[in-house]
Formats: structure tokens, C-alpha cells, sequence
């Protein structure tokens, strides 16, 4: 900080000779003249003074009868001269730092973080139509209405702050974590548990509704399992009236699934010459600038790499350079052995089994086999599974008339 | 001059009482060393010589003499002031 005061203001290194140096100095200091990075040479002190300083240094040097030369001059008042004898670099100067004020006027860049359900470009195409987009001025940025806009928009959204640092705008939203409740009926409608495939119940804890099956039933897809018109018997054992409740229960359901997987007898390999070719290019905004736009190769696949550089990354101006480099292959026709698509199909068929178990599907029995198709191979996988999951569905009501005659 | 001294203890013997700072009453020179490659002084009068080898410095009640190689002085101003250098002694005068 103390060097760039220095070269603001200027200063001069000097060499001082002749009676007394020493004397000088102490003259100097006692005009609160600063001197700093004093050295003894060979029959003379050299020194810096700050140009105020040497300006005032005539009646001292006079007094102490030490003697004064300048060795080298630095900082801008001695830079401004030989500036102004190059006009056209002062212009493109001039022009470059106003170009550099005149674009931290806009928004170059938007950064949204925190969002997880809700994707980027979904809020990005929200601020389209609020008028926020990049290249937009930043005095026509209302940053509280954005923010209630966002809250407004997307009910997930539990806090949502933006901010501008430079020329990005950076928006990071809170989503809510709490799991999405799920529908409450409304008063007098009731809410069924149905079987979603064929199976058989294995397992059976109902906590609200009237179950409609017990264990080692075999049910059929769409089957009422726990009903939710809960019937309100008199004393004789008629029906008085029935309550509708949303039902709630843990039932699993044991059925057969079957899954298949193919894979074709034959494929492609990209068998890779060694033989690359490396672009620069440089890309502004939409804009992009290549040495040469002709096909490198035949067959060939390409992996770009862009960064923008070091004097554009802060300040968000979309300015990206980088290169391509293309890499020349050859197809060549190979089929697969039995091994190689065993061991792929058990991947993707492994897969599956992951799926379903993440989903809570437990899988009891599996018989899986690999055989030779017309034109592929194809694995197929015969599985026992236990599944919790349930349909809901709405109960049905009971006609008026119909109620009360059973009451 | 036996005077004086009981007169410099006397005085000193007050400031100590009064846990005052000595460099400030006194007129003491404070010499701050870094290793033997910086010295931070304060509370001088005035440099009396300067040579590569050696610098002395006058204070309110004694000179003090940095000899080394090599020696340069940083800054100078009224308040305090830097050098910098390899000091192989400082000798009071």
C-alpha cells in the first residue's frame, strides 16, 4: 500500500556528497522530510526522497554544504509526460478502463446454488420473463422483488437470497425438507388401499380401515385391501351409519416379476489411431472464433476444453478460450462372446436388482439365464419379490338411502 | 557529579515508583533488535556518522554505535528509524 502511495505521488533516489552527510540527514528529518533505503556507497549516501520532499531540500543542502543529484526518477508524475507523448496508447488506455467501467455497469453472470428439486434452468427461465437475464443493467434490478418473486413462484422455496458481487448475480434459495404431505381427505370421503399387481399377502398390519383380505390370500391388481368406510354398528348388529377414514396399513404383497435384457450379437469399437489434432478457439458470448472449421478427420471424436482467462474470471464477462483436441478412430466390427455379454447383461440385470431394492422391494427367489436370440443375446431374470407398496384409492360411498336402510 | 547521579536516581527511583514508561520520562533510547539483521530505534537525536561498517547514533544521554557489514538504514524520519544489515555489536557510548 505504502509502495503504490509512493509511486502515486512520486519520488526520486538521490546521492548526497560533500561536508557532512550525516548532518544532512538529521536536517532532513528535522523537517519531516521522510528519507528511506539510505545506503553508504563509495564516497557518497544514496537515498530516496518523495518529490514534495526534494523540493525542499535546496536550503538544507545549502546550510549543510552537501552536495545533491538525482539518480533515478519514479512513480506517475514522471510517467504522465511520457504517457502523453504516446497518444494512441493513452487512448486505448482510456478506452480499455472506460470499457471496463462501462461493463461493471450490467449483470454478466447469474449463479443459482441451494436448489435441488427445482433445476437451474427452471429459474433461469422464471427470471426470462421477470426481465432478469444477463446483459441486463443492474440499476433495473429490484433484488427484494426478486427475491418475494421467488417465493412466490416456487412454493418449495422456504428462503430465497440474491445478492450482486461485481457483475454476477448470485441467488441461493433454501428448498423445504420436510417430506410433501400427503392428502388429507376431505370430511365424509374415505381413502382405500388397493393391490397395484397380482400377488399373494404375506404380511399384514392394518392401523386404520376395515381389511378387506388376511394373510395367504391371493389377490388380484386393483383389489380393495383395507377399506376406508369404517361401518358404526347399532345394538342389534345393523349398520347405523358407516365413517369414511383414510386408511393406513403395512401389507406386502409376494408376486412374480419378470425382467429382460438384450444385448445385440454385434458392435462398433472405436479402435483409436493415435493421431490428434489440437484448435484454439475463442469464444465471446455466442460468438465463436476458430483457426480452421474444416473436418480433422474421417471419423473422429473431440474434447473441448474452456476456461475463461484470468482477467475475465471475475468478473463474469463471457469471454471463454480454450481448445478442441480430435482424436481420429476407426470402426471396427466386433461380436461379443458369451463371457463378455454375460458380464455386461449381469451388470445391467445387477442394476435392476439395486433398484428394486432401494425402492424396498425385498427379491426372495431369482432364476436368471443367458441365451442366444435372433440377432441378440438376452438374459431374463424369473423373480419372487415382496413389495410394500399400495395404491390409494377413493373409497365409495355408500348411496344416502342405502345407509339408512342398514341403519 | 556525585550530584547529578543521586539526582538521575532519584528520578529514576520516581518513575519506577510510578511504573511510568522509562524511554518516555527518561529520554532513554529504545533499541529494538530483530536477530542480527534489523534494529528498530526510537527516541535519538540524530545520526552522527554513517559508514558501511558502522552507525552512531546520538541519543539524550548516550551515543549508541551499531557496528556490522553491510549496513543500510531503511527509513529515517524524526520519530524513529530502521537499519537493516548484518550488526555484529551494538556499543554504548
Amino acid at each position: 500500500m505504502v509502495a503504490i502511495l509512493q509511486f502515486i505521488r512520486g519520488y526520486v533516489r538521490i546521492k548526497v556528497w560533500g561536508f557532512s552527510p550525516e548532518r544532512f540527514m538529521n536536517l532532513c528529518s528535522f523537517h519531516d522530510i521522510l528519507l528511506w533505503d539510505i545506503r553508504k556507497e563509495d564516497g557518497f549516501h544514496t537515498m530516496c526522497v518523495s518529490l514534495r520532499g526534494f523540493r525542499r531540500l535546496r536550503p538544507i543542502a545549502r546550510k549543510t554544504k552537501a552536495r545533491v543529484a538525482i539518480l533515478q526518477r519514479y512513480g506517475l508524475p514522471f510517467f504522465m509526460p511520457f504517457l502523453w507523448k504516446r497518444k494512441v496508447f493513452l487512448l486505448g488506455l482510456l478506452l480499455c478502463v472506460s470499457f471496463w467501467i462501462f461493463s461493471s455497469y450490467f449483470i454478466w453472470d447469474i449463479e443459482v446454488s441451494g436448489n435441488e428439486r427445482i433445476t437451474s434452468d427452471q429459474f433461469l427461465s422464471y427470471l426470462r420473463l421477470d426481465q432478469i437475464a444477463v446483459g441486463m443493467k443492474k440499476k433495473d434490478l429490484d433484488i427484494e422483488e426478486l427475491e418475494k418473486g421467488l417465493r412466490r413462484q416456487f412454493d418449495e422455496i422456504t428462503w430465497a437470497s440474491a445478492r450482486l458481487e461485481g457483475t454476477k448475480l448470485i441467488i441461493e434459495v433454501k428448498e423445504n425438507d420436510a417430506p410433501t404431505q400427503v392428502d388429507i381427505p376431505q370430511e365424509g370421503q374415505g381413502m382405500d388401499l388397493a393391490a397395484p399387481f397380482d400377488g399373494t399377502i404375506v404380511s399384514m398390519i392394518v392401523r386404520k380401515g376395515v381389511p378387506k383380505v388376511q394373510i395367504g390370500d391371493a389377490v388380484s391388481s386393483g383389489q380393495v385391501l383395507v377399506e376406508g368406510r369404517v361401518p358404526v354398528y347399532n345394538e342389534d348388529a345393523t349398520v347405523r351409519e358407516y365413517e369414511y377414514v383414510s386408511s393406513d396399513a403395512d401389507i406386502t404383497i409376494e408376486h412374480r416379476l419378470q425382467r429382460m435384457e438384450e444385448l445385440p450379437w454385434d458392435y462398433l469399437e472405436k479402435r483409436y489411431t493415435g493421431r490428434t489434432l489440437v484448435r484454439h478457439f475463442v469464444r465471446i458470448g455466442k460468438w465463436l472464433f476458430q483457426a480452421s472449421t474444416k473436418r480433422a478427420f474421417l471419423a473422429f471424436d473431440q474434447v473441448t476444453q474452456e476456461k475463461a482467462p484470468l482477467v475475465f474470471e471475475k468478473l463474469s464477462i463471457p469471454v471463454l478460450a480454450g481448445s478442441v483436441t480430435y482424436r481420429e478412430y476407426q470402426n471396427v466390427e466386433r461380436e461379443y462372446s458369451q463371457e463378455e455379454a454375460g458380464r455386461i447383461l449381469s451388470g445391467k440385470m445387477n442394476e435392476f436388482f439395486r433398484s428394486l431394492e432401494e425402492k424396498g422391494v425385498h427379491i426372495t427367489q431369482k432364476d436368471v439365464k443367458i441365451e442366444k436370440g435372433a440377432g441378440a443375446w438376452v438374459m431374463s431374470a424369473d423373480l419372487t419379490v415382496q413389495d410394500r407398496a399400495l395404491r390409494r384409492v377413493e373409497t365409495q360411498a355408500v348411496p344416502e338411502g342405502e345407509a339408512k336402510a342398514g341403519g | 557529579m556525585k550530584k547529578t547521579s543521586s539526582h538521575h536516581s532519584g528520578k529514576e527511583a520516581l518513575v519506577e515508583a510510578l511504573r511510568l514508561p522509562k524511554d518516555v520520562c527518561l529520554g532513554a533510547m529504545r533499541v529494538t533488535l530483530t536477530g542480527n539483521s534489523e534494529a528498530w530505534i526510537e527516541n535519538y537525536r540524530g545520526i552522527l556518522e554513517y559508514t558501511g561498517q558502522s552507525i552512531l547514533l546520538q541519543g539524550k544521554t548516550c551515543q549508541v554505535c551499531f557496528e556490522g557489514s553491510g549496513l543500510a538504514i531503511d527509513y529515517y524520519t524524526n520519530e524513529d528509524m530502521k537499519i537493516s544489515g548484518c550488526i555484529n555489536a551494538v556499543r554504548y557510548l
